[in-house]
């Protein structure tokens, strides 16, 4: 038989092991094919004039290299490792292990490339797909004008020769670094050492590591901190900590735990026990690098997307602040306007006017803390409304907070009950606090909350007002459509009116101005977000694939022994729910503390987005631990 | 009533094109307390005969009786049922879980009989001290011997004290003082415990140590030899005998 024909012959009949890593190259391919086409479409060019644009973009370009060239290598890691008792067998039989390689290079070209060209078929349609998702997010009309992109194939083709060189280069270091004994025992040999002290103080270590990191970043932002020179030294640092300490903690902890309640059962174990704990601690050494990956990734992603969410989500909320109803004015005159027009088309609208004084209160009952930031609590300049032009009773000698935001609330607690003072009439009980916004917050400074008093307190307020605190404005008039499907319509007619001498506002306007200034980097890091998720799902659930089938033999004698199906699934479960639950929940706790630290530089609201991200990504992430037990389910089966 | 009643099996391998039949219709009885031997020449079914008579695979044709249980008509999780209580098995390749340890793999078959830890240990000690195998108690199975392998693999089998044991060429891997020891414990546990023993092996003196030998000829049995009242080294000179008409096994005996 001559090499060539050796080389088909074993591409025929490893087509089996070789789909997994198929479908990561088809995948990787698609996924860098459509970034980089997207990058170069006369669409985005616009967003990358501005700095940020183009400097986020050089940043997910690198972050994608470097993930899709990790991924790439570990799935052909396992890959070569299913056939390193193949490889051995080459060489018993006299081949050198040049030869071998060979053997190994041109099959791997021709399925690599193969498998290139399919990527790139999928790469053009998902990037189509993409653009018209970014579009339609980022609320521009439009069509996709993506048009086939040589300078995108060119660069994906050379991308993926490289990673095809650097696949070459650490096959060639496994073949040559294993004698033929290790490559038929590849599979059996246990990675656990028994060494117990080191590995405990390792994972304390490590659990130290993490919670330092975790402090710095609760405290980078803090106004003695912030030093934007070191901003990005002190990112490096807690990420270096985080990833290190999670590292120890994985390797140290988790084994020092598993040998402790194995020794414990002396021997004695449940099949449960046999497919969970010790086929973990069996592979410990690269499961400990693997559920490190898996966490930072994970920790990544959920960071990234969450912060975007914020982004995003505080759009429709910041527009909601900042113009209080559909449409706001701080003027009679043009209000009068418009809504002259909206009765000549016909438009149905409810106005409101709401007069405004802004008052010093004094605060220092409630502050819960002391703010970091410039804040004097004896004299906080507030915004103050009567409750008549608002649809809440407040009694007298009481007063009511209204339009607090999460970001407010980072910067300057204060309780939702208490005295305050006003200098003019005295001490009110607050009795409440709302985040529903009355008052554009062009009058509150950036989001102050604004007291709603009863109206007589108002008028004596008015009466005593200290000229020197009031703004050029002490009214607003808001237009709101009764039916708000008619937004858009009223809209073009807001379009129509003559700028004003003070500003005049549009919510609907706000919106999509924010959402499309920040469509794109908001686009790019969601996109990365998801290919970290789907990576990261890849790795693990490949990884199980190549355990299953390393334990399949194992799975054969314990049912030959007696063990049925179901017994042995409950063991395959409960190492699912380590293998899938550990780096979900540590990931999800490092993100959580990434996104607190900085959060208010994207946005006002922290929890629903920041959950709402949370709970997808761990809904996505277990479709992956679902599938992995369906892949032991048919191994299972098979075995007997 | 016997044992175990095996009518009329037979096996065959491949689909409708490629049909190889390895069993051609096999009767067999084996009492209770009987240590049978199984011999014949390599590739002539052995294996897959105490595979099916084990219940770990499924005739194609017949049936089989363990006890008052016709297994041929049994579920799976019946069959897996019966299997970890009532049989014993010693697997021609060891059959180790390499994320076990050694104590660990033998202690397996206990841990689904609810015994108490203490009374597994007071058995482990026992038996691991009966095959000589106390000292590698906390190896990994690649980091010992096929012999020892083999020894683990047979005290795993006795462990839970069950009713039929079946060894596929449990000596195979072992030098004669140690194949000596196993076949000793064997032997022990069915005269001592009564447990009935069905035992694989290609090697004369092996089988000596049973009471009766089946010699199996392509797929069929050809002949079989009772020890009766012999003593072991006449009765290993008449399996010898039968083993040189028989032919074809000389190379490994
Ligand atoms: N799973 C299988 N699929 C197809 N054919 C099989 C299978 N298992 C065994 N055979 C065939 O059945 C025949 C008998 O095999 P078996 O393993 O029972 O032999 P044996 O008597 O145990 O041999 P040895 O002494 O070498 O162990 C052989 O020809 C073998 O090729
Ligand atoms: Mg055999």
């Amino acid at each position: 038989m001559t090499l060539n024909q050796l080389i088909w012959k074993s591409l025929k009949k490893n087509l089996s092991n070789y789909y997994l890593y198929v479908f990561a190259l088809i995948f990787s391919v698609a996924l860098f094919f459509a970034f980089v086409t997207m990058n170069s479409s006369p669409d985005t060019g616009a967003a990358k004039e501005t700095t940020t644009g183009s400097v986020g973009l050089t940043l997910a370009s690198i972050v994608l290299t470097v993930i899709v060239t990790v991924f790439l290598l570990y799935a052909n890691r396992i890959f070569i490792k299913r056939r390193s008792k193949e490889i051995g067998l080459f060489q018993l039989i006299g081949m050198t292990k040049r030869q071998v390689f060979r053997v190994l290079s041109m099959e791997h070209f021709l399925l690599y490339f193969g498998a290139m060209v399919v990527g790139i078929g999928f790469g053009f349609l998902t990037s189509r797909l993409l653009e018209l998702v970014l579009l339609n997010v980022t609320g521009q009309e439009g069509l996709a004008t993506l048009s086939f992109s040589m300078k995108a194939l060119l660069q994906t083709i050379l991308f993926f020769s490289v990673v095809y060189g650097l696949i070459m280069l650490s096959n060639a270091l496994y073949i040559r670094k294993r004698n033929i004994l290790d490559l038929f025992q590849v599979r059996s040999k246990s990675e656990g050492k028994r060494v117990s002290v080191i590995e405990t103080i390792m994972g304390i270590f490590g659990l130290v590591l993490i919670g330092t990191g975790y402090y710095v970043s609760s405290i980078m932002f803090r106004g003695d901190m912030v030093r934007v020179e070191l901003l990005f030294g002190i990112m490096l640092f807690i990420l270096a900590t985080v990833i290190l300490g999670t590292y120890l903690f994985y390797k140290g902890s988790v084994s020092f735990l598993g040998n402790l309640i194995r020794k414990q059962k002396a021997g004695y174990l449940h099949v449960r026990e046999v497919l969970s704990l010790s086929s973990i601690l069996f592979r410990m050494k690269s499961n400990a690098l693997m559920l490190t990956v898996i966490t930072t990734v994970s920790a990544l992603a959920i960071s990234l997307l969450s912060l975007s969410y914020i982004t995003y989500y505080s759009a429709e909320e910041t527009a909601m602040q900042r113009v209080a109803g559909d449409f706001a004015f701080l003027e009679k005159a043009p209000a009068d306007t418009f809504t002259a027009m909206l009765e000549e088309n016909g438009i149905a609208y409810e106005r409101n006017n709401i007069d405004i004084v802004k008052a010093n209160i004094n605060v220092k009952d409630i502050v819960q803390a002391e703010g970091d930031f410039n804040f004097n609590p004896d004299e906080m300049l507030a915004t103050v409304i009567s409750d008549e032009d608002v649809e809440i009773d407040v009694a007298p000698d009481e007063t009511v907070f209204s339009g607090t935001n999460d970001l407010m609330s980072q910067i300057m607690s204060l309780k939702n009950t208490g005295e305050i003072a006003f200098e003019e009439v005295g001490t009110k009980q607050l009795t409440g606090t709302q985040d529903e916004y009355y008052v554009s917050n062009i009058f509150t400074s950036g989001g102050l909350p604004t007291a709603v008093v009863d109206q007589e307190t108002f008028e004596r307020l008015n009466e005593n007002k200290d000229p020197e605190l009031q703004w050029t404005s002490s009214l607003q008039v808001t237009v709101n459509m009764e039916d708000s499907s008619k937004v858009t319509e009223a809209n073009k007619l807001f379009e129509e009116l003559p700028e004003g001498e003070l500003p005049q506002f549009s919510r609907i306007k706000q919106e999509t101005d924010q959402k499309q200034s920040l469509g794109l980097t908001l686009f790019i890091i969601g996109f990365l977000g998801l290919t970290f998720l789907i990576t990261s799902g890849c790795i693990l659930y490949f990884k199980q694939m190549d355990e299953s089938e390393d334990e399949r033999s194992n799975y054969t004698i314990l049912r030959k022994i007696g063990y049925t199906r179901n017994d042995l699934l409950q063991g395959i479960r409960l190492k699912q729910l380590f293998n899938f639950g550990i780096p979900l929940a540590v990931g999800l706790l490092h993100s959580y503390f990434a996104v607190k630290s900085g959060w208010f530089i994207f946005g006002t609201e922290l929890w629903t987005p920041m959950l709402i991200v949370m709970g997808l990504y761990a809904l996505f992430y277990s479709i992956f631990g679902v599938l992995s037990i369906q892949y032991y389910k048919k191994v299972i089966r098979e075995s007997l | 009533m016997s044992l175990l009643e095996a009518t009329k099996i037979h096996k065959s391998y491949g689909n409708k094109f490629t049909k190889q039949e390895v069993l051609k219709g096999i009767d067999l009885t084996i009492e209770k307390g009987e240590f049978v031997s199984i011999m014949g020449a390599s590739g002539s079914g052995k294996t897959t005969l105490l595979n099916v008579l084990s219940s770990i695979d499924q005739v194609s044709q017949g049936s089989i009786r363990i006890g008052d249980t016709e297994i041929t008509a049994k579920k799976e999780k019946a069959l897996a049922e019966f299997r970890k209580h009532h049989l014993g098995f010693i697997f021609q390749e060891y059959n180790l879980l390499d994320t076990l340890t050694v104590k660990e793999n033998i202690l397996l078959p206990l841990s689904i009989a609810k015994m108490s830890k203490k009374a597994a240990q007071k058995q482990f000690e026992g038996i691991a001290k009966d095959l000589g195998i106390e000292d590698i108690a906390g190896k990994y199975p690649s980091e010992i011997s096929g012999g020892q392998k083999q020894r683990t693999s047979a005290a795993r089998a006795f462990i839970h004290e069950p009713s039929i044991i079946f060894a596929d060429e449990p000596t195979g891997a072992l030098d004669s003082k140690s194949a000596s020891d196993l076949l000793n414990k064997l032997s022990d546990l069915n005269s001592k415990r009564e447990a009935t023993i069905a035992m694989v092996t290609h090697d004369p003196v092996a089988a000596s140590y049973s009471s009766r030998v089946i010699f199996i000829k392509d797929g069929q049995m050809y002949t079989q030899l009772h020890k009766g009242d012999q003593t072991r080294e006449m009765f290993l000179k008449d399996i010898m005998t039968t083993q040189g008409v028989l032919g074809g096994v000389h190379h490994d005996a």
